[in-house]
């Protein structure tokens, strides 16, 4: 019998870094889908219900905040939990943050072996393989 | 006859009467000596009597003349510059005419003090006017709104720029109470409050950014208030006192421009912070990738070097890019003018960007003319910007599509105009505004190629900054974009 792998959706612009940290994350045994703005990774969360989601801060149509805090003023994905990736080098504000699901935030540049030990500890699962 | 003369007749007669009535009364043998009778008594008393009279109009006469004397006298003195010195007069009057003529002098002495006085006071007048036209003027000259109420609140003093900044006629509004002169309450209220020196203001002076409406904008002000001291020593310094202010000067300083500087710098430094990263955490994750093994064959491995490679140029050209416009910015860039031939240098940057025009299998032409003409410009910039334009095009057309490059002269306005058009992906109409700002990448563009959002703002920057010339773009989204640099033709072109 073969296990459902856990699903994490990956949220940036930069076309490398959605490849890099895909990658890293498949390679761990999680299925993963992106997409590269706020609109586009709304619309993936509200049809895959992703267990985590990994988005960057700054991008374009939607930021980052602005689709979490999207996704928990809607009903269907209030519960799903995110983690926040920037390139800003300041911290995000606390009341901003609070209107959403995020539950970490990681700062560029990032280490791929550091985000996925997160998603991991976030999904409560090891990597399968 | 005088007055005088009646009374010497009357005297002359009341002698002669009572005389007569003397000469009668005595019977003695001396008196019946003389062995006169009635008749002869009274012509002896008539005799008398107008003796005593004409003495009497003498000495009265004398008398008339001197105290006329003595008047006139006194009527030279009371002329406060009369040199004269008047004879004194005789019947005993002379020591009066001392007397007034020691408090006339006394007098002549006091009056001169006070024209002297008069004429100092004079003098400081014009001296005070003289400082105060000069004190309006240089108040006048500061560019900060200045203005000082009196311990009634009332306008004082103020300069044109107060009475621009607050909106206010500075010849109506002198001596009016300040309330009625400002309608911003909360500065009416900093400045009645320095003056009541309400404790919460140590040293009495306050200094408080304030944000007021001006032409129909938010402007922001900073602005200091500080009480004047009566200069009464209170052994704390005048001013210091909370009960001791005479008034208050209030000085308001437009710092909005500094603000947005402020503003702008710190989102500089942001966006140079947040763009620098982005590729550095695409070098970083990839080189550990490598490092961990995660590219599983040859050809991954090959793609992370190639993805590295690029991020690291990516960076680089960021660094130079923004580099070379904070110089430009900074005004510390090098500029070294020489006479250029616009034709010559279009041409090299064609062979430059030819080899990645053909990669891409794009057509690039140049298509300007042999013309001779120059402009007066820094070589190296004119062709950065050029080839930047060049590069933009062929990044943003797609294969089997076409660059031209053109050059136009316009000999009345003494401008080159030099045109690279594509028909290539073309710009959405709500980016074009934005197109030439720090950072600024058109959304639909990051698909299609890299980019640091810093090389058109650099094209701005040489053409329009360092050489006065001026960057255009026309473009529609599917059909193409022609980004055109114009530049002033050198003297003797």
């Amino acid at each position: 019998m073969t296990e459902q792998k856990p699903l994490i959706l990956v949220v940036d612009d930069e076309t490398h870094i959605l490849h890099v940290v895909s990658l890293k994350l498949r390679n761990a045994g999680f299925e993963v889908i992106t997409a590269e703005n706020g609109e586009e990774g709304f619309d993936q969360a509200v049809s895959h219900l992703p267990q985590l989601i990994i988005t960057d801060f700054q991008m374009p149509f939607m930021s980052g905040l602005e689709m979490c805090q999207k996704l928990k003023e809607d009903p269907r994905t209030n519960e799903l939990r995110a983690l926040m990736l920037t390139a800003r080098g300041f911290s995000l504000p606390t009341e901003a943050l609070q209107k959403t699901n995020i539950v970490n935030v990681l700062s560029k540049p990032f280490s791929p072996k550091e985000i996925l030990a997160k998603v991991q500890e976030l999904t409560g699962m090891k990597a399968l393989t | 006859m005088s007055v005088g003369k009646w009374l010497s007749v009357g005297v002359g007669i009341v002698v002669t009467l009572l005389t007569a009535l003397f000469i009668s009364l005595d019977s003695t043998p001396t008196v019946s000596f003389l062995g006169t009778g009635p008749l002869m008594q009274f012509a002896i008393a008539g005799i008398f009597g107008g003796l005593v009279g004409l003495a009497h109009y003498m000495v009265i006469s004398r008398f008339n003349s001197e105290l006329r004397r003595l008047m006139n006298h006194v009527s030279i003195l009371a002329r406060a510059d009369s040199r004269e010195l008047p004879v004194p007069p005789g019947m005993g009057l002379a020591p009066l005419a001392q007397v007034i003529e020691q408090s006339m002098s006394s007098l002549r002495e006091r009056c001169q003090t006070l024209v002297a006085k008069r004429r100092e006071l004079e003098i400081q007048l014009r001296i005070a006017e003289a400082e105060r036209r000069h004190t309006e003027a240089v108040l006048n000259s500061i560019t900060d709104a200045v203005l000082v109420t009196d311990a009634f609140n009332e306008l004082a003093l103020a300069n044109n720029a107060a009475a621009t900044v607050l909106g206010f006629d500075t010849s109506y509004s002198l001596r009016r109470p300040i309330d009625q002169v400002i309608d911003d309450r909360s500065l009416v209220k900093l400045i009645k409050d320095t003056l009541e020196g309400v404790p919460a203001a140590p040293g009495h002076r306050r200094h408080v950014e304030h944000r007021l409406q001006r032409d129909g904008r938010e402007h922001v002000y900073d602005i200091k208030v500080a009480g004047i001291g009566s200069g009464r020593s209170n052994g704390r310094g005048a001013g210091t006192d909370g009960n001791d202010s005479v008034g208050v000067v209030t000085v308001i300083r437009d710092v909005t421009r500094e603000r947005e500087i402020a503003e702008m710098k710190s989102d500089i430094v942001s966006s140079v912070s947040h763009e620098l990263r982005t590729p550095l955490s695409s070098i970083k994750a990839y080189i550990e990738m490598l490092i961990d093994g995660e590219a599983q064959d040859e050809q991954a491995r090959a793609e992370f070097y190639n993805i590295i490679q690029g991020e690291t140029n990516r960076l680089s050209r960021l660094i130079d890019n923004s580099l070379n416009i904070s110089r430009i910015e900074a005004g510390v860039v090098r500029v070294q003018r020489e006479q250029v031939s616009i034709p010559s240098l279009v041409r090299d940057a064609v062979d430059v960007m030819q080899p990645q025009a053909r990669a891409r299998n794009i057509e690039l032409k140049d298509a300007s003319s042999p013309v001779y003409f120059q402009v007066f410009a820094d070589k190296d910039m004119i062709y950065q910007a050029t080839l930047n334009l060049l590069g933009n095009a062929v990044k943003y057309t797609p294969s089997g599509g076409k660059v031209t490059i053109s050059i136009e002269v316009d000999e009345i306005d003494r401008k080159v105009y030099v045109r690279v058009a594509d028909n290539g992906v073309g710009i959405p109409a709500d980016d074009l505004p934005h197109l030439f700002e720090k950072f600024y990448r058109v959304d639909q563009h990051k698909r299609l190629a890299q980019g640091t959002g810093l090389g058109l703002n650099l094209v701005k920057q040489i053409i329009e900054t360092v050489h006065g010339g001026k960057v255009s773009v026309v473009s529609e989204p599917g059909i193409g974009s022609t980004f055109t640099y114009s530049l002033p033709l050198a003297d003797n072109s």
